[in-house]
């Protein structure tokens, strides 16, 4: 009865049900696909920069994020490898042994980040082997074997094949020097990292820096990296005081800093567009409603009680509320999803991206159906939030005075 | 009238003092750094490097002329022998005989540890010329020591704040100096004790590097001068490139 005598109306008075069905379908496209688009956008971010070499969780002596000496060193490796391997949540872990050198080519000397990664495990844990630009990547028996970044062999004019040096010290304070064959070239599209990293196999580096079952790291995969906080806070527990580990939202902060603030600003300016909307939705319902004192007059008068009424007109601006909102949902779900398929370039941002340490300038959305179903819920009741004042107001009237309108 | 004359006669006591201050600071600087390197300088010493884990100890001959060219080479341990180091003027080099070859320190390298001790690179490039790159001036003096103070030139390409030097009255040798970072955080202190005559001349033979700084707590360099011949011709050859290879065998 109520259902169809709303129907009734809301096809009746056409202009105010089109006005308000356009507006909410635009907004709720709007929404969904800006939340999709963030959401997206900053994942990117993150997997590029969490993905390309920190990795998702990091493992060190408690004092080297602080002081990354020689006397911070994880100085038994295998107790923190056993430790690791009966904790579940993991999916991969690896060690490293990161060092700072002085690399020279026949024509130049660079100072730079030496490196051993276990080869095998690496793959997994970072993009390091799918950075791959030239020759091949490591493998573990690797003797004397550097795989190099494209900048750094630039700058020391070196290519695959090609015999570079190295001179630093060791683990234990002595002097470390060998020459090493290029046996690959990596790009990461980060340009500080490709400027200054060179890796090696870790049985390699052990032997020649005199670093065995010391690291500097370990970098561990979860199983789930959404789950990287948890994890992090159970491995400390079990590995105790003697060492540090956090996940990629500690070890990054400064960038997760950053995403928040831009989905922030993002709101900000989609809540005042709203606003502007919202209160163009109220005006028109307003003036409809206003429109139709008269009819709601004669309602009362043939003994419609007040709630009744409210029911009919709250019923009328949630079927409008509904089917605008599954309609802006559709549009604004199909653009998030059309846009998770085929990335949105910012051409031209490349330099600017990689400045702040990201490789990506594709930008691809994010279809989440739970992110629409949110953003779809926040828009009807807004929407019909933004009838109600209209209603309460006309439905204060008396019959009397209403029919006299 | 008595007292224009009183207070022109201390003007020009003052001024004198001063002046005669000044100067006695720059001829003690440099029989400072005279008698610390001599015309020519061979020595034959060892270096220990104690860390929080771990001490090392490496042998070596320097062979230098004046303040401007040096030559090391390390004689101990077996796996670090026949290393060289050149350092002429304000460049070094360094030869390695495990990957046969000689490389020139980089700039961007002249802080970096200089053989895993508590010296840099810099160290031994630079500790030279604290005659030219510094502004001198007696702080303190009790009766056996000058306290002199140095400050960095402005345009000094040097990495201190601010030195602190303790002078012996009676060898002109320097005992403790102290250095400083540009916040004036004392970064570290080195010693140089046990004074003894080598030949004509008197010299510290136990130098200690005591860095400061929080990375490097526990750390400690020992230099123990075991044998010094000053004011010897020293061949011209040991001061070329050339010379990194050929003696390092």
């Amino acid at each position: 009865m109520f259902l169809k005598i709303a129907i009734k109306n809301i096809v009746v008075y056409k202009k105010r049900s089109i006005v308000t069905i356009v507006l909410t379908c635009f907004t709720t496209a709007l929404l969904v696909f800006a939340s999709a688009f963030w959401d997206g956008s900053h994942n990117k971010m993150i997997e590029s920069a969490v993905e390309i070499y920190p990795g998702y969780l990091q493992i060190t002596q408690k004092d080297f994020r602080k002081t990354p000496s020689y006397d911070n060193l994880i100085f038994d490796a295998q107790s923190v490898r056993n430790t690791l391997t009966g904790i579940s949540g993991i999916d991969t872990f690896s060690e490293r042994f990161e060092s700072f050198v002085l690399f020279s080519s026949l024509e130049k000397a660079v100072g730079g980040m030496f490196t051993g990664i276990e080869p095998k495990k690496e793959e997994r844990l970072s993009r390091l082997k799918k950075s791959l630009k030239k020759g091949e990547y490591l493998s573990p028996d690797d003797h004397a074997k550097l795989y190099i970044g494209s900048e750094l062999a630039k700058r020391l004019k070196v290519d695959t094949g090609d015999v570079l040096s190295f001179v630093g010290t060791g683990a234990d304070y002595s002097f470390a020097a060998d020459n090493v064959t290029v046996k690959g070239i990596f790009q990461t599209g980060l340009f500080d990292f490709d400027a200054r990293a060179a890796f090696v196999s870790k049985s390699y580096f052990d032997e020649i820096m005199a670093a065995q079952n010391y690291a500097t790291h370990f970098i561990v995969l979860p199983d789930k990296p959404e789950n990287a906080e948890e994890l992090a806070a159970i491995i400390s527990q079990k590995l105790g005081k003697e060492y540090q580990s956090l996940s990629w939202q500690k070890t990054m902060a400064g960038l997760v800093q950053g995403m928040k603030v831009d989905s922030i600003f993002g709101y900000i300016t989609l809540g005042i567009i709203f606003i502007v909307i919202f209160f163009v939705i109220m005006i028109y319902t307003l003036l409809t409603v206003f429109a139709r004192v008269r009819e709601i007059g004669i309602l009362r008068a043939v003994g419609t009680t007040p709630s009744q009424i409210l029911r009919l007109l709250l019923l009328e601006s949630a079927l409008l509320g509904l089917v605008s909102v599954i309609a802006g949902g559709l549009i604004g779900g199909a653009l998030a999803y059309y846009f998770e398929l085929n990335p949105i370039v910012i051409s031209g941002y490349e330099e600017q991206f990689k400045q702040y340490g990201l490789a990506a300038s594709a930008m691809p959305a994010i279809f989440s159906l739970s992110t629409l179903v949110r953003d779809m819920i926040v828009m009807f009741v807004l929407t019909v939030l933004s009838t109600l004042y209209p209603i309460l107001k006309v439905n204060g009237y008396r019959p009397i005075d209403a029919i006299r309108q | 009238m008595k007292i224009k004359y009183l207070v022109l006669m201390l003007l020009c006591l003052l001024l004198s003092g001063i002046h005669g201050f000044a100067a006695d600071t720059e001829s003690i600087i440099k029989r400072v750094e005279d008698n610390l390197n001599g015309k020519t300088a061979f020595m034959k010493f060892t270096m220990k490097v104690k860390t929080k884990r771990s001490e090392r100890t490496m042998k070596m001959d320097s062979y230098s002329i004046g303040k401007e060219k040096s030559f090391i080479k390390i004689t101990y341990p077996k796996k670090d022998k026949g290393i060289t180091f050149l350092k002429v003027d304000k460049s070094m080099w360094q030869y390695v005989p495990r990957i046969e070859k000689t490389i020139k320190i980089p700039a961007s390298m002249m802080l970096q540890s200089w053989m895993g001790s508590d010296f840099t690179n810099d160290d031994l490039v630079r500790e030279s010329s604290i005659s030219e790159d510094y502004e001198q001036r007696i702080v303190a003096e009790d009766e056996t020591e000058y306290e002199i103070e140095l400050l960095p030139h402005e345009d000094a390409p040097v990495v201190w704040g601010r030195i602190l030097m303790g002078v012996s009255k009676k060898y002109f040798l320097p005992t403790t100096v102290k250095y400083f970072d540009e916040d004036d955080v004392l970064v570290r202190i080195l010693s140089y004790e046990d004074v003894k005559k080598v030949g004509q001349r008197f010299y510290p033979t136990h130098w200690v590097m005591d860095p400061k700084s929080e990375d490097k707590a526990g750390h400690q360099t020992i230099f123990d001068i075991n044998e010094a011949v000053f004011d010897e011709k020293i061949s011209d050859t040991y001061f070329t490139k050339r010379a990194l290879k050929r003696y390092s065998k």
